[in-house]
């Protein structure tokens, strides 16, 4: 029983892995951040119903981890707007001026 | 009873306190420089006389003292003083040529702005040669040894802004140098060897005296040749003597006292000191002697082509040192000494001399002279009686003390005897060559407005002249006084006829030969030239020597030192060069990660992670 | 003599060079005779009072004297065996004959560089600050008693020297600074590297209380000296109470540190293939930096190899001597071969103190008192010497603008004493008798010629070639026919005068009485020996 949901939560996780470090452009860069946290959010989920202890800790957490992710995305999109008008393009491989 | 002895370490003072003043004084002071010099030259000489003629009484006993200059555990370098016959002698040699040269250069160095510096460098060099004769061992020795060549080389560059006068001081440091280091070499090695690391003379003295056996006879030949080298370049020998003839770039006072009569003989005088370490080595003997003998008849050779005034007696110096180091490597100490002492006089007489004569035309060169001879009569005369007296013409002093070392020739070696005799030819040849050119015959381009030198100059060469005359008359072939007090051993008189007359002989032969071939208006060197060309020449060119060395040393120490700067570009350089290129092309490898993608960095993190998890998984698997 | 023992005197010294740089920050940057007074008086202040202690200090009794100690920080460390383990970083100083003249040395050498400074124009404030961060580094790696506080020191003087290249240098100042920090810099880490392996093995003591025993790691020279010099007790010590003897130094790990401190201290010195750094130091930095440099920093090599080379490993240096003393060989004559080559006279002067720290390696090779009296005399007169040749340099520049020797000539008519002093300081650095080269040079020869003869014949050969590179320059400089332009330039000022007339005056009274100096170094020279005797005689 476990198993299927971890392994559901491994695959939405490689996903967003692949989104994340694949995509140049930034949008979809955040949004396969937030399917990765979504994957360990069915994690922490699957644990506290059918890990060797359940308790509902990690219930609680994945609202915690919600809460942050929306807070994270405000942010997020809030700099991308910025960097938008800035520089007048959301592809991530323009943004590496704090390189030099 | 011996009280002057005692306080003999004041005599070197003397002159140090005359530096010290004119040095503190500064070029102002003119007249003063020249009082302050002389006077402390006059103070140190008769403290001298006084130290002689205690001496002098019968049964003298030697006194030394020295203190620790370094202690260093349970060795122990010293310094310190000793007063024997021999060094008394010395002593008064060194004030009083010391003194006449001073009161000469008031005259001679009138007109030049730094009198006062040249006063000075002179007191500075007559407390380092006192210094040097007073040493009680061989350290305090080569102390001094270093210092009077330092003066010299001072003295030497005095005019220094001529090009020619700053070589020639170079030339002569150096030079003297390479002897020193032989010297310094013959220091360690006695140090080591000698029997409670001694270095005194009479320690040495003690040891290679005595039986022998507590240094082996390589070594004492090792210590001797050493010694030697040291004697060769101080006294000019060859083949380290080409820097004497350019040392006459220096004032002329300078090369009679520093070049003729005092500096020069100090190498003679340190194989007299250390003469039982020779004694111990007859092949060191042999070499002394022989050396000394080459270097007599070569230089004379040399002298008979030169046409410079102050080089010829350059050259004279030299042949004459040489007879010297022939005596002493003959085993006749107290003949060379007794030379050592007559020449001082006489070949100072004629720089000073000289030294009248050039100031008074302006030009060294002998071909411009001509005809002085009665326009300056005292210059003349005197410097005929030091000519007559170089020459070995009775009873003026060279006779008797040639005469002492022939005679210690003829009874050891002929062949030496034979050089020794040649060149008493040549140097009574050269000196009526130089006395006939530069004094007779017709009046010469520079010295038509010749005028005879002022007082101070002249009474000093008087005096001079004087000493040159009657110093033979201390050891005459029947009496050996000197011998006996240097020596403290009853000499038997050593008169051979044989020798007198055929030494008589080469004298004369010589004077009238040059008499022949330059008396009789003919003015040049031309006559010889015509007679045998190739000699000549490579006798005008001093055989070349300075070209060889040129080739020798110089070339190739620069050949050295443009391989090792390569080495040091090139090699060294290279190797500091290709590992900071090593750096920074690792450095831009970094960069080439370091690309400002968040993605790129991320991939190398995810990679790292599976590595780490491929690595943590294959442990388990194995174990 | 027992005054001095009741004050910290050796925390005061080392500080003041520190109070003087607080003192300058408080001064407006542009008054800058107030800037030359603070600096001045900072660097006289433990100019005297080193003097005072040089004539304070028993020169009978070899020990460590006015010694200072303070604990800073002390780390437990956890252990699987018995009593309490403790790291400990203290406050270490102390000096003995070896550090002694060195200090007195720095003390001479910086006050007489400050006076020198006056040549610096830009940006003064600054300048005398590194200066006298430089000082304070020098003074505390000299007096330090522990691995550790050298250790710190040393490096203080690194950044304060980079500073000084870097900003004030001449044209190619930055890459003679980088240069200067990336050798040091890899020196020092090679050095650290060898300090926390002697620290880590030897630098323990125990202390017993009535609970239980302590053991505590230090870089005390003395636990160090005491451990390694009695190995045997040492093995005991830690055998009876853990067992068994997990920090033995065994000789693979003895060569090692001994060949890492070699090569760290090396590069400092510097020894033959690790030279071109300092070069460019010689070439780049200011005068009165290189006073310092050549006169001062370059024996804190020399320092390091003799206290911590040769003072704790006697065993593999001795070993190693004919390695040194054809290491010393090396520098000695190829510096002077190279010297004789230069066309610039600082260059000259650079492959000079080559050749003379040639020297320096022949009199430690030597491996007898005689010889490395005469090593530590050569640091000391070559620190005199050096620093009074780059005096001149200073003011030669500062007058001519350039230090080539073919647009140079005939300089002794124009200025007499300056010429006069560059003179003197050439004679005493080619070793004529009566100034302290001399000394150096025939005290090191002396001992190196008990063991080695053919090396010794082959120095005096690089001594002599020292009097044709020297005299070359020197009388190029003063001699001959004045150039054109040069005419009208004039003699030293009383403020250059000063100095030149002090360190020339050390360096006659070091030539004409040179017991000032070996006396005192003699009771920690003869102690080594001795040390030395009793490890041969163990082996």
């Amino acid at each position: 029983m476990l198993s299927s949901y971890l392994t559901l939560a491994a695959i939405l996780f490689c996903i967003g892995l692949y989104g994340t470090l694949a995509k140049r452009n930034a949008i979809i860069v955040l949004l396969s951040l937030e399917l990765m946290l979504n994957a360990v959010n069915l994690n922490l989920i699957a644990f506290s119903k059918y890990g060797a202890i359940p308790s509902l800790t990690g219930q609680l957490f994945s609202i915690f981890t919600i809460t942050v992710a929306a807070a994270e995305a405000a942010i997020a999109v809030a700099i991308l707007i910025a960097l938008f008008r800035a520089r007048g393009t959301v592809l991530v491989d323009a943004f590496n001026r704090m390189r030099r | 009873m011996d009280f002057f002895a005692k306080i003999a370490w004041i005599i070197p003072l003397v002159p140090l306190i005359s530096f010290l003043v004119l040095m503190t004084l500064g070029r102002g002071f003119r007249k003063a420089g020249v009082w302050i010099g002389s006077i402390g030259a006059l103070g140190a000489f008769v403290l001298s006389l006084l130290v002689l003629t205690e001496r002098l009484k019968p049964h003298a006993v030697d006194y030394s003292y020295n203190f620790s200059w370094i202690s260093i555990g349970e060795y122990s370098l010293r310094i310190g003083f000793e007063i024997t016959n021999l060094t008394a002698l010395m002593l008064v040699v060194v004030t009083l040529v010391g003194l006449l040269v001073n009161i000469y250069s008031a005259g001679y160095m009138a007109s030049d702005e730094r009198i006062t510096v040249f006063y000075s460098y002179v007191s500075l060099f007559t407390f380092s040669m006192l210094g040097l004769v007073l040493s009680d061992n061989l350290l305090s020795f080569y102390l001094f040894w270093e210092l009077v060549g330092v003066c010299s080389f001072l003295l030497v560059g005095f005019w220094y802004a001529r090009p020619a006068a700053r070589a020639a001081a170079k030339k002569a440091f150096i030079v003297t140098r390479i002897g020193d280091a032989g010297l310094l070499l013959a220091i360690l090695v006695l140090f080591w060897n000698m029997p409670g690391h001694a270095l005194d003379f009479t320690m040495i003295e003690s040891v290679f005296g005595g039986q022998g056996g507590v240094i082996t006879s390589g070594i004492t030949t090792l210590i001797a040749l050493l010694l030697f080298l040291g004697a060769v370049g101080k006294s000019g020998q060859f083949p380290l003597h080409v820097w004497l003839p350019d040392a006459m770039e220096g004032p002329t006072p300078i090369s009679a006292l520093i070049h003729a009569a005092t500096m020069v003989a100090a190498g003679v005088f340190l194989i007299a000191r250390t003469f039982p370490i020779f004694e111990a080595s007859p092949a060191a003997m042999e070499t002394v002697a022989y050396v000394g003998a080459f270097t007599a008849i070569f230089a004379a050779v040399i002298a008979l082509a030169q046409n410079d005034l102050k080089r010829i007696l350059a050259y004279s110096t030299i042949s004459q040192l040489g007879y010297m180091m022939l005596a002493l490597g003959l085993g006749a100490m107290t003949g060379a000494i007794f030379h050592l002492f007559t020449h001082a006089f006489f070949k100072a007489l004629l720089f000073l001399a000289a030294g009248s004569v050039i100031h008074a035309v302006h030009t060294g060169d002998i071909r411009e002279m001509g005809g002085i001879g009665s326009r300056m009569r005292i210059t003349a005369w005197t410097f005929a009686i030091g000519a007559l007296a170089l020459a070995g013409i009775p009873p003026l002093s060279g006779f008797w003390s040639k005469d002492a070392i022939l005679t210690a020739a003829l009874t050891q070696n002929p062949l030496l005897f034979t050089v020794g005799l040649l060149t008493g030819f040549c140097t009574a040849l050269y000196m009526t060559r130089l006395f006939v050119l530069v004094f007779l015959g017709k009046s010469g381009s520079a010295a038509a407005h010749a005028k005879e030198s002022p007082r101070v100059m002249t009474i000093p060469l008087i005096m001079l002249a004087v000493f040159a005359a009657v110093a033979g008359f201390v050891d005459l072939p029947w009496s050996g006084w000197l011998s006996t007090w240097l020596s403290d051993e009853v000499i038997t008189p050593h008169a051979s006829i044989v020798v007198i007359v055929l030494s008589i002989a080469a004298g004369v032969l010589g004077i009238g030969t040059g008499w022949l071939l330059y008396g009789r208006g003919k003015t040049t060197s031309r006559s010889i030239a015509n007679w045998m060309p190739g000699l000549v020449k490579v006798a005008e060119r001093k055989f070349y020597i300075d070209e060889l060395y040129e080739i020798l040393f110089v070339k190739s120490l620069r050949v050295v030192g443009i391989c090792l700067a390569a080495i040091d570009t090139y090699i060294i350089g290279g190797v500091v060069k290709l590992t900071g290129a090593a750096a920074s092309a690792a450095g831009r490898l970094g960069l080439r990660l370091q690309n400002g993608q968040v993605q790129t960095y991320g991939v190398a993190a995810v990679l790292g992670v599976v590595a780490i998890a491929l690595v943590v998984i294959g442990r388990r698997m194995l174990s | 003599m027992s005054g001095l023992e009741q004050i910290p005197i050796l925390s005061i010294i080392l500080l003041s060079p520190l109070l003087g740089l607080v003192i300058i920050q408080l001064l407006p940057g542009q008054r800058a005779n107030w800037l030359k007074i603070a600096v001045t008086t900072a660097t006289l202040l433990p100019l005297a009072l080193s003097l005072w202690l040089y004539a304070d200090y028993d020169r009978n009794q070899g020990a460590v004297s006015y010694s200072e100690t303070y604990s800073w920080v002390q780390a437990p460390l956890k252990m699987n065996v018995g009593g309490d383990w403790f790291f400990s970083f203290q406050y270490a100083v102390g000096i003995d004959g070896l550090s002694l003249p060195l200090l007195l040395l720095t003390a001479i050498v910086t006050a007489m560089a400050a006076l020198a400074a006056v040549h610096v124009k830009k940006r003064r404030k600054s300048f005398f600050s590194w200066f006298l961060l430089l000082e304070f580094g020098m003074i505390g790696a000299f007096i330090a008693r522990d691995l550790f506080v050298f250790f710190v020191f040393f490096e203080i003087t690194l950044v304060a020297m980079y500073f000084l290249i870097g900003i004030w240098g001449y044209y190619n100042r930055e890459r003679a600074a980088n240069q200067f920090l990336i050798y040091n810099g890899i020196g020092s880490a090679i050095m650290l590297i060898a300090f926390v392996m002697l620290v880590n093995t030897a630098g323990f003591h125990v202390i017993e209380t009535t609970q239980s025993l302590q053991y505590i790691y230090s870089g005390s020279y003395s636990d160090i000296i005491r451990n390694l010099s009695d190995p045997s007790a040492y093995v005991n010590l830690t055998a009876d109470s853990i067992g068994s003897n997990p920090f033995a130094l065994n000789e693979t790990k003895q060569w090692a540190i001994f060949i890492l401190l070699l090569v760290a201290f090396g590069i400092k010195l510097p020894v033959f293939p690790f030279h071109s750094w300092m070069l460019k130091v010689h070439q780049e930095a200011p005068p009165a930096v290189v006073m310092i440099h050549s006169g001062i920093l370059l024996k804190l090599g020399a320092y390091g190899l003799l206290r911590f080379g040769l003072f704790l490993f006697p065993v593999q240096a001795r070993e190693w001597a004919s390695v040194l003393a054809i290491l010393g060989l090396i520098n000695l004559l190829y510096g002077a071969i190279l010297a004789f080559r230069q066309q610039e006279f600082k260059l000259v002067l650079a492959y000079s103190s080559i050749s003379h720290m040639g020297i320096v390696l022949i009199g430690l090779a030597a491996f007898n008192e005689i010889g490395l009296q005469g090593a530590l005399f050569q640091l000391i007169s070559h620190g005199l010497i050096s620093a009074l040749l780059f005096l001149i340099v200073g003011s030669l520049y500062e007058r001519t603008g350039t230090t080539e020797l073919s647009r140079l000539g005939g300089l002794a008519r124009s200025m007499p004493f300056i010429s006069g002093v560059l003179l003197a300081a050439g004679l005493a650095s080619l070793g004529l008798p009566g100034l302290s080269g001399f000394v150096g040079e025939l005290l090191s020869l002396l001992g190196l010629f008990e063991s080695m003869r053919w090396v010794t014949a082959l120095a005096v050969v690089g001594i002599v070639l020292t009097a044709v590179y020297i005299l070359r320059s020197v009388l190029k400089i003063t001699f001959g026919p004045q150039r054109e332009g040069l005419t009208a330039i004039r003699d030293a000022r009383f403020v250059e005068a000063l100095p030149m007339v002090v360190l020339l005056a050390f360096i006659i009274l070091l030539g004409c009485y040179p017991s000032v100096l070996t006396d005192t170094v003699q009771t920690s020279v003869g102690g080594f020996m001795d040390l030395l005797l009793a490890t041969r005689a163990g082996g």
